[in-house]
């Protein structure tokens, strides 16, 4: 449509500008190989040296086993923080999940179809939540907060309170091994963690996300359907949690509305560590996934080394402002100034 | 200007700050004189910004450099430094309180008190003080911040500097949102300051008001001073040259002539009416298909409200418009906007435009991801080389695609923004404030874009509040004035005077 005369004006071809662009290029790899990677490097060298039990195989699947619940929630949650919310209601999803798993389970239903209906009760409280969110306006914080305790409390009216055992233990298929040590819901979080990955990375709605988390208005004035993509990532989120949620209950071969209380503060503890900003726009999957293993082999190292487990919530606590601080610090080196 | 006999007020020697790798200022010499105004000319990102934070003490310079006021050498190690010497910045974007009153903000954190206890008569007596020794009248001060327009925030802060003893006084671009009358008045009270002794730094890229109160010229280009003049001796075409370099400076030539008077519509606007302030009243107008209209109207004349309008965000516009012979209503929201076909250029690019965060390469296929993918994904090739050719063809001067937006310089940006839109190849653009806030020469660049996009057969309307802009980009201007259209002017009748006089409905 134009025909403009820039070709004169073009950056290329000045040495010095070419210069200045390498190392502005340098300064940004190496900030991020200084990354939250590196953190985690010294995390896995401490405890390596700390314990002779820790660089084994069977300790690494442990890691991985007890990372999965939390895991397969903070990719729900990532995508939440970087549309620029976050979901606490996921402590009251997975509840949710895995008390109405072991009731359809006890009645009966066949295991795929209470898997299905485990997952489409967890979206409906994300599309509950994301409802409120864009078309009532109350803050995330505020309808996550409510949303949690009215699914956890559901939770336990279904479950009367008490835990329910599976009749069948066949439900409890997730958490047979496919080899030895490894669960077939450790593939079933890598899998999830692919595909999030993938849809953030590759999708246009993934592209949408980081848009309205960056800014809303500037995505609204484009033409994005701000209030869809959000709703569409709290039902991504309540869906997830509600898989956490059959996990964990094909982990106890039980139903209890008792579990899965630290799953909003750890995903999203481990999706802030991972690099995602509170104030949206940013992260990634592969920064969730070295925040929720920086949590889980904090926790596991900590168990080998015999720590009491009020030791383990201190260091957990410092590991976070340590992690993010490192982060911060990152930013303001790595900035590029006028 | 500084002779030997007196000690500058400001001695700057040798000043340079670097980041990491990246130089963006260096060797940097300056003297400002007892009661003398330096104009600090430059491009974004030739390093003024950076050289008025070490002044400010808001960032700190290499250790090779040295700073003396009034002879005594200094070293900031924060803002609250530099203010204990008596050094004010007035930024860009003003720091005050909304909620607290005038008097509030003035005296802010030295209100006065007993046993405590703030005397709310003392503080308001105070404040009053400081803007009468200074010849600036705010109203009443016990008026809310959020009350007052921006101009007169401005001046709250300049007198909020001068109850702090500022010798100094460092203004970043205040003109930048400011109609021609509040910007005069602000020179006024410059000057003012001037003769009491303040040394002031006047920060700016737009140099026709250099000249109306500078008593010398620094330029600054690639982070280093490129000229440091007589603003009197100076012409308006030597500064081009020393800003943008000689291998940049501007080409001459005006504007392709403009179309005909018997040219066909392309878009007309029937009718167009809002009550409620700012309003609109029987606003109509039509575009030829190769033509740039400006609007031209001071802020609040409504003028703001026709683009808004095209953009899908003013629901409560009531009118019509025929696009291309095709009769449809105003649009109710951007999506509507954009089925329509018209491209929306947002005001404010970093509010309403951008996401800065994210990438140059994310931001320019925004709108037009669609046509980059398949079942909703994307293709990455096809994106990267679209993202290319538009920065290409806009001329954004990046290191990598994938850098944040927010990294650029306003120029840049206001590009991105730009080609973004044009990327959804539109049958009609409306720009708002196309270049507020960008140096000469990407200014220059965008108005040159413009041209070609009209004369390549999109027609153009540019909302302004530029009259610079109004008058030397727009082939036919039309003039708002509390929402209605007062005059039209076009060749030899398109000046900046007669659109002044219009837009403040001067009698003649």
């Amino acid at each position: 449509m134009t025909d403009t005369p820039t070709s004169a004006t073009a950056p290329a071809g000045k040495p010095e500008i070419d210069a200045a662009i390498r190392r502005q290029q340098l300064t940004r790899i190496l900030l991020q190989v200084f990354g939250i990677g590196t953190f985690y490097l010294v995390v896995l060298v401490f405890f390596a040296f700390a314990s002779p039990y820790f660089f084994t195989y069977s300790n690494a699947t442990n890691i991985l086993t007890n990372v999965a619940v939390i895991g397969i929630v903070a990719m729900g949650q990532s995508l939440a923080v970087i549309s620029g919310g976050f979901d606490l209601s996921v402590a009251g999803t997975l509840p949710l999940g895995a008390v109405v798993y072991a009731v359809l389970i006890n009645a009966g239903v066949p295991i795929p179809v209470a898997m299905l209906v485990v997952v489409l009760a967890g979206s409906a409280v994300g599309l509950i939540n994301g409802l409120i969110i864009t078309k009532i306006k109350i803050n995330p914080l505020i309808v996550t907060l409510g949303t949690m305790s009215i699914a956890g409390g559901v939770a336990y009216t279904v479950s009367n309170g008490v835990t329910l055992p599976f009749a069948n233990y066949d439900a409890g298929i997730l958490a047979e091994h496919f080899m030895p040590g490894v669960a077939w819901y450790v593939l079933l979080f890598v899998g999830i963690a692919i595909a999030t990955a993938a849809l953030l990375r590759f999708s246009i709605f993934g592209r949408m996300i980081y848009a309205v988390g960056g800014n809303a208005e500037a995505s609204r004035l484009a033409g994005i359907r701000v209030d869809l993509v959000t709703i569409g990532v709290y039902l991504f989120c309540g869906a997830l949690a509600a898989v956490a949620g059959i996990v964990v209950a094909s982990q106890l071969l039980a139903g209890s509305a008792t579990v899965g209380s630290d799953a909003a503060l750890s995903s999203i503890a481990a999706v802030v560590l991972g690099g995602a900003s509170l104030s949206g726009g940013v992260g990634g999957i592969a920064g969730t996934l070295i925040g929720v293993l920086i949590l889980g082999t904090v926790a596991n190292g900590m168990a080998l080394l015999q720590v009491p487990a009020f030791y383990q919530q201190i260091a957990t606590g410092l590991i976070l402002l340590m992690g993010v601080g490192f982060a911060r610090l990152r930013e303001v080196l790595g900035r590029e100034t006028t | 200007m500084t002779d030997g006999m007196t000690t500058p007020l400001l001695r700057l020697r040798n000043i340079g700050k670097t980041y990491g790798f990246t130089t963006v200022l260096t060797g940097i010499d300056l003297d400002l004189a007892v009661g003398e105004t330096i104009a600090l000319l430059g491009e974004n990102g030739a390093g003024k910004s950076t050289l008025s934070k070490i002044i400010t003490g808001v960032v700190q310079p290499d250790h090779d450099g040295e700073m003396q006021i009034a002879g005594v050498a200094v070293a900031f190690h924060a803002p609250r430094d530099a203010l204990a010497k008596g050094i004010a910045l007035i930024p860009q974007e003003l720091a005050y309180v909304p909620a607290m009153s005038v008097a509030d903000n003035i005296m802010l954190n030295r209100w006065q008190s007993t046993a405590g206890f703030l005397t709310a008569g003392r503080v308001k007596a105070a404040a009053l003080e400081a803007a009468q020794k200074v010849g600036i009248d705010l109203g009443d001060l016990s008026r809310p911040m959020t009350r007052l327009r921006l101009a007169e925030r401005q001046l709250v802060e300049i007198v909020k500097a001068i109850t702090r003893d500022a010798r100094i006084i460092v203004l970043d671009e205040p003109t930048a949102a400011l109609s021609q009358d509040e910007s005069r008045r602000l020179f006024a009270i410059v000057e003012r300051l001037n003769r009491d002794g303040v040394g002031i730094i006047y920060v700016s890229h737009r140099m026709d008001e250099v000249y109306d109160f500078s008593h010398r010229v620094v330029v600054l280009r690639n982070g280093r001073k490129v000229a440091d003049l007589v603003t009197q001796e100076t012409t308006h075409a030597q500064l081009i040259v020393h800003m943008l370099g000689h291998d940049r400076a501007p080409r001459v030539g005006a504007a392709p002539p403009s179309t005909a008077a018997d040219a066909p519509i392309a878009v007309q606007v029937d009718n167009w009416n809002r009550s409620g302030l700012p309003s609109l009243a029987g606003v109509s107008f039509s575009l030829a298909p190769d033509e740039v209209l400006g609007i031209y109207g001071l802020r609040g004349s409504g003028a703001d409200l026709v683009a808004e309008g095209f953009g899908g965000v003013r629901p409560d516009i009531s009118g019509a418009m025929t696009l291309f012979g095709a009769r449809t209503d105003i649009p109710r929201n951007p999506i509507a906007a954009r089925r329509l076909g018209i491209a929306h250029v947002p005001a404010e690019r970093k509010r309403e435009g951008l996401v800065l965060k994210r990438s140059i390469q994310e931001n320019l296929v925004m709108q037009v991801m669609k046509s980059l993918s398949r079942f909703g994904i994307l293709y990455s090739r096809r994106e990267r080389n679209l993202a290319a050719d538009l920065a290409k063809r806009f001329d954004v001067r990046f290191s990598a695609l994938d850098q944040a937006v927010g990294q650029l310089s306003g120029g840049n940006q206001q590009k991105i923004l730009l080609a973004s839109r044009v990327a959804t190849k539109p049958r009609f653009l409306v720009l708002h404030e196309p270049t507020r806030g960008v140096d000469v020469g990407a200014r220059g660049q965008i108005h040159t874009f413009l041209r070609g996009i009209a004369r390549g057969g999109c027609p153009t309307l540019v909302v302004t509040s530029d009259i610079e802009e109004a008058v030397d980009l727009c082939d036919r201007l039309i003039v708002v004035r509390e929402g209605r259209i007062v005059g039209e002017l076009t060749g030899t009748d398109k000046t900046q005077q007669s659109a002044a006089t219009l837009a403040a409905g001067d009698k003649h």
